[in-house]
């Protein structure tokens, strides 16, 4: 464990931490453009120098590892490594076009941060002189302007060594490099919106997001992606109750930096076509308490000729109160995945994406809602032996098999979040939250248990689905004690060994594992 | 704590000359308006208009580029910088790759604006001034909820002549030249765009 010193203030590291990474461990950050936390260094952009003793010249603080004794001055204390990064600085805007009033990458530039920390120099080139390059070139899902970019890298590194398609190249040379693809074809693959996050410039900007919002507004939310059961960590930038863009939030044990492209594209979902209202067959629009009245006495004379199916898109907390609904009517409780439960760990590719596109398979199977079968829950349903069927989620019923074992229900209720013509199949609607509209927690393919935050407000009268099961459980005479997600988490940390000792609190932002060193010392 | 006592002297008799004093003051005012010209303090408004201020801060406007097409390019400086929200943009594409951007929708609500002049000190572009038009009336909230194309023709801006300008010199207020010196006194810089003539 090498020991240095930076600015003044000594740290051990681990052997083979770069400097640049040390200096964030000692709470500087150095500035930077082609560095990448989870990108191979390249070290081109310069922007990164520091003063190490003994060493005649200024080093990039990226390319340089710490050694034992190393004494370290970053742009903090040393004068030669700020002015060394402010002449880096100008050199990479000589042919910047200053346009951040259009650009969508201002808020989020490191040029802007970079200029205002570390530059704040008059440009010596007058707007005229500057090389123009290409504006506005669609490469399919992204736009590239080659005038904006500062030619660090970071792309092509992506490209060669995250989804190895080498798409993007350096053309030209000296002033006039920029970066193109072969004969100005597309980006093909699923992963191409990391590669506007890769970008430190306004050079690669998503055309889903273009001018939709400028980045200030956006709060962010801590969230996990529920497309397939990778469960890839990632922030949610909303403004006034809309969601706007899905961004990968760094977890070297799940996602690293990354996230796929139909992963980002799930926020379309959460504002349209949602169920805001609870409803009956017919249209009969009932207050939501009279609904949940007529379902508890739905449920208490139906008693074990009921049924409970659950969805793996319900967070654990949702599931766990729904197997507790099930568990005091004394019905038959199972879960339903599209596709077999099997497919868990399944890779659909070679980075991120799992063939079971539910984010919760793993959480429902720990959690043990796998009771009576689902081929057996849905052939009692068929054979007519079941009264009352309770649907975790109303898309359920798109399925064509559950679809038609409800068919042969007396009563069908289901939470739903978004409206569609299956939803006549049910009896009764009650409207549910998504998941960006409650807290709660997922559990992914390697049983990692990781928490999403609430982001914002549901839609209308829609309840978390583990706030509809306690209220079911209320009125049914068997109150949980619980009026948050975490209290439902608490609950069910008790009951469930594979979440002992866990809280809503202790999983922090990057969730725990199972092989986890401070989950094993937490159960030991 | 000790307190100050004020004595103050009742002991004085009003008398009539004060009263006549007072009656003589109101009627000298009232001939003197009436009859003498120039000492009127009172204009015949709508008829005459007072003299409003090169700097006055009234009703916005958008300008236009020389094709008619709004100069803003929706990078929603001043949404971001006005303190009463009254601000509304969404924006679209333009064919010409060096401009990019412009609003589709530009909306002033102008109940809502406390007429500060932020959003004409932030624009980069000076697509959004202030005219001296003061005589704001409407019949309807929404009436005064000022789109885009009222915005870029302000009928009455003729009449009344363009008001609070960013590149008016003596409009520069106390705080940001003191800013100003900081940043040439600490840094040695003089902020501003390129010299592009």
């Amino acid at each position: 464990m090498p020991k240095c010193t930076i600015d003044g203030k000594e740290i051990e590291v681990a052997p083979g931490t770069s400097v640049i990474q040390a200096a964030e461990q000692a709470g500087v950050r150095v500035p930077r453009f082609c560095y990448h936390d989870d990108l191979p260094v390249d070290g081109n952009c310069r922007m990164c120098m520091v003063e190490i003793e003994k060493f005649p010249k200024l080093q990039i603080a990226c390319g340089t590892p710490v050694s034992e004794g190393m004494v370290i001055k970053t742009q903090v204390t040393s004068e030669k490594a700020k002015n060394a990064q402010k002449d880096t600085l100008e050199f990479l805007l000589v042919n910047h076009p200053i346009d951040c009033p259009v650009c969508d990458q201002a808020g989020e530039c490191y040029l802007q941060d970079q200029y205002m920390d570390h530059g704040l120099h008059d440009s010596r080139i007058v707007l005229e002189d500057k090389i123009q390059k290409r504006k506005v070139v669609d490469i399919g899902p992204i736009l590239l302007d080659a005038e904006r970019c500062v030619v660090c890298s970071r792309c092509l590194r992506y490209e060669r060594e995250v989804t190895k398609t080498n798409l993007l190249e350096f053309v030209n040379r000296g002033g006039s490099t920029q970066i193109s693809t072969y004969n100005g074809g597309s980006i093909t693959h699923e992963y191409a919106g990391n590669l506007v996050d890769v970008c430190p410039v306004g050079a690669l900007l998503s055309k889903d997001f273009r001018f939709k919002m400028r980045v200030w507004f956006l709060k962010e939310t801590d969230s996990i992606c529920p497309g397939c059961s990778t469960g890839c960590n990632m922030t949610i930038d909303h403004r006034d109750g809309e969601a706007y863009r899905f961004r990968p939030r760094r977890n070297v044990e799940v996602n690293k930096s990354w996230m796929c492209d139909p992963g980002r594209d799930l926020y379309k979902t959460i504002g349209s076509g949602r169920v805001t209202t609870a409803h009956r067959t017919g249209g009969a629009v009932a207050a939501q308490s009279e609904l949940i009245d007529e379902m508890v006495a739905k449920l208490q004379a139906a008693g074990a000729h009921s049924a409970f199916l659950a969805s793996p898109r319900a967070s654990n907390e949702d599931a766990f109160a729904f197997k507790k609904l099930a568990l005091v009517v004394g019905g038959r409780l199972d879960f339903r995945v599209g596709n077999p439960q099997d497919k868990v760990k399944v890779r659909k590719d070679e980075i991120l994406q799992r063939e079971d596109r539910h984010p919760n398979t793993q959480g429902l199977i720990d959690l043990g809602l796998g009771v009576t079968g689902v081929e057996a829950l849905l052939g009692d349903c068929k054979a007519g032996k079941v009264q009352v069927l309770v649907l975790q989620d109303g898309a359920m019923l798109q399925d064509p098999a559950v679809a038609e074992a409800a068919k042969n229900v007396a009563y069908v209720a289901a939470m739903a979040t978004h409206q569609g013509s299956h939803l006549s199949a049910a009896h009764a609607v009650l409207p549910a939250a998504m998941w960006v509209e409650t807290d709660g927690t997922f559990t992914n393919f390697d049983q990692r248990v990781q928490r999403f935050k609430r982001a914002f407000e549901a839609p209308g009268d829609a309840k978390p689905r583990w706030e509809i099961a306690l209220d079911l459980l209320a009125r049914l005479g068997k109150p949980m004690n619980a009026a948050t997600a975490g209290d439902v988490f608490v609950e069910m940390a008790v009951e469930t060994k594979a979440y002992a000792d866990l809280t809503h609190r202790g999983l922090g932002p990057m969730g725990r594992g199972q092989g986890d060193p401070a989950k094993a010392q937490a159960t030991a | 704590m000790a307190s100050t006592v004020i004595t103050v002297n009742r002991d004085t008799r009003p008398g009539v000359y004060p009263i006549l004093y007072g009656m003589w003051l109101t009627l000298r005012n009232m001939f003197e308006t009436l009859f003498v010209k120039g000492r009127s303090a009172t204009i015949e408004y709508p008829e005459k208009k007072r003299n409003i201020s090169g700097r006055y801060r009234g009703v916005h406007l958008l300008t236009a580029r020389e094709d008619g097409t709004p100069k803003c390019v929706a990078c929603y400086m001043c949404a971001t910088v006005c303190p009463a929200e009254c601000i509304y943009i969404e924006a679209g594409e333009r064919p010409e790759k060096k401009i990019e951007k412009y609003p589709t929708r530009f909306e002033i609500d102008l109940l809502r604006c406390v007429f500060c002049g932020f959003c004409v000190d932030a624009c980069p572009e000076e697509a959004i001034l202030m005219s001296r038009e003061n005589d704001l009336v409407g019949t309807s909230r929404e009436e005064l909820i000022m789109d885009r194309d009222q915005l870029m023709n302000r009928g009455k801006l003729a009449e009344v002549g363009r008001g609070y300008h960013p590149t008016d010199h003596d409009v520069r207020r106390p705080v940001r030249i003191a800013a100003l010196d900081r940043l040439k006194s600490e840094h040695g810089i003089v902020p501003g765009m390129p010299n592009r003539s």
